[in-house]
């Protein structure tokens, strides 16, 4: 697999034609956007403060701040969709080919619901699920696929009023996993222990009804990073051996962001929450400023990395 | 009334710690079953991989002879804990020296039914690290909690004694890595 190097070289080198017509055409999009989204918003705070002289404030000027929020919103989404499109058509896909020829982009697409479900990381009810930029194929022998995931919850306040709140949004990772168990087994970040001490938290952890059984592990860094339920004692430590719980430390400080993993069936889950949409071009900053070129090569080599990572192309033992 | 609830308070407190002492003593006994179910599966592995190896291992039919007669004693009924640790030390040892000397015997290492052997056993020995690493956390929980103030007050009068831990060689600590195992020529 191409390193992170080599990426960058890709990126600079090989896509640098690609790059310099799409940064033009960034700017040319970036000033009209400004211009429409401007005058939407000039024409917006004039509306609403006509009516505010007139009426005061009140629902209706409510609405019309709303409205102008959305009809940006809206209209900017509608501006950028081309812009978007070629990016990823022109940028992320050479960028995935290179990575591995194996490896299918479709920039629309996501992993499906159903397995973001089986992996049962998260406990709310998903109402609302979405996603784009599914990359599917086989490394080194091992099935793999991810993809951009926002999965949200909606509430209803008593006076009917819903909001929806985000339960997950970020990368989420499928692959093989290289031994053979029955049960689940989910490790989360340890939110309980880090906000109430060892303790309350430990107590905590050991009375959440909502998952299989606290499953304590011999490894203190991991213990103080995550916290693992599994349905079986002995497979839960099966799994996680005191190698793959270092890996797992390791990936979660590669990631810079909470990490979530479940073993469930014959996959591995991985859900790493960014809280943001990845892959997307930026369109105020320049395709050709290394920070923004590397966002998306780490993000991309974290994805794929995870099977030398994990060292999950070793097959142990009798799986075949 | 304040009498009644204080003695409310201290029963529940009384009900609350025995209750967990003997849910403690169930789990190591629990999980206990599972060691001994993954001990039996090495176990049943031992004859085949003596039967398999003998014959081209005549300079070490002493590690042979050593480890059958280990299985023989590890499979004896009612053994104590102390003894399972100990045998299971044993023939963790002996079975490592067997997979190390099979490496010097090329032919032994290309036959087909010892490289399944093998593989077989690495799989187990993984299962029992895993079983002992939660026999051990179990024994643990339930030692602390007979040591620790207040439970241990009520441990004491239930007569309960501290349990011993398996303790897991620093070499299987590490992951057998089994691409080096079979790329070593």
């Amino acid at each position: 697999m191409a390193s992170v190097n080599d990426l960058t070289d890709f990126y600079y080198n090989e896509l640098y034609p690609e790059l310099k017509i799409l940064e033009a055409e960034r700017k040319r999009v970036k000033s009209k956007v400004t211009l429409v989204l401007g005058s939407i918003g000039i024409a917006t705070v004039s509306i609403a403060a006509v009516i505010g002289k007139n009426t005061g404030f009140n629902d209706t000027l409510f609405f019309i701040l709303f409205a102008g929020f959305g009809i940006g919103g809206f209209v900017y989404k509608f501006m950028i969709k081309d812009y978007t499109a070629e990016f990823k058509q022109k940028i992320i896909r050479p960028l995935i080919r290179a990575i591995d020829t194996d490896l299918r982009y479709a920039p629309l697409h996501h992993v499906s619901e159903s397995l973001f479900s089986h992996a049962k990381l998260f406990t709310q009810r998903i109402d609302r699920f979405g996603g784009n930029d599914h990359v599917k194929g086989t490394m080194d022998g091992i099935n793999l696929q991810f993809s951009d995931l926002h999965a949200e919850h909606k509430s209803t306040d008593s006076k009917g009023r819903t909001s929806w709140h985000t339960v997950f949004q970020g990368l989420f990772i499928v692959a093989d996993f290289n031994k053979h168990f029955l049960g689940h087994t989910v490790v989360l970040p340890d939110s309980a222990e880090s906000t109430f001490g060892s303790f309350i938290g430990n107590w905590m952890q050991s009375n959440n009804y909502s998952r299989n059984d606290l499953v304590k592990m011999d490894d203190p860094l991991f213990e103080k990073e995550f916290v693992v339920y599994g349905s079986d004692q002995i497979e839960s430590r099966y799994i996680l051996t005191h190698t793959m719980m270092k890996r797992l430390i390791e990936l979660r400080r590669r990631a810079g962001a909470k990490l979530y993993v479940a073993f469930s069936g014959t996959h591995i889950y991985i859900a790493i929450d960014y809280n943001d949409d990845l892959f997307e071009p930026k369109l105020f900053s320049s395709l050709l400023e290394y920070k923004a070129a590397m966002a998306y090569i780490q993000t991309l080599h974290l994805a794929t990395g995870i099977i030398k990572e994990l060292k999950l192309n070793e097959k142990l033992w009798s799986k075949h | 009334m304040t009498a009644l609830i204080i003695i409310g308070v201290v029963l529940l407190a009384l009900v609350l710690m025995y209750n967990s002492l003997v849910g403690k003593k169930n789990q190591i006994e629990n999980i206990s079953g599972s060691v001994d179910a993954v001990l039996k599966k090495r176990y049943d592995l031992i004859p085949n991989l003596v039967s398999s190896v003998q014959q081209y291992m005549a300079h070490e039919k002493g590690l042979l002879n050593n480890i059958t007669e280990l299985r023989a004693k590890a499979m004896k009924p009612d053994l104590s804990d102390h003894d399972k640790i100990t045998l299971d030390k044993e023939i963790t040892s002996a079975l490592g020296s067997i997979l190390v000397a099979v490496e010097n015997y090329p032919d032994l290492k290309a036959n087909q039914n010892v490289m399944h052997l093998q593989r077989t056993l690495h799989e187990v020995e993984a299962q029992i690290s895993a079983a002992r690493r939660a026999y051990n956390q179990a024994v643990t929980d339930y030692n602390n909690a007979i040591e620790m103030i207040p439970t241990n007050f009520m441990a004491s009068m239930m007569n309960y004694q501290r349990k011993e831990v398996f303790t897991i060689p620093e070499t299987e600590r590490q992951n057998v890595n089994v691409n080096d195992l079979f790329s070593k020529k």
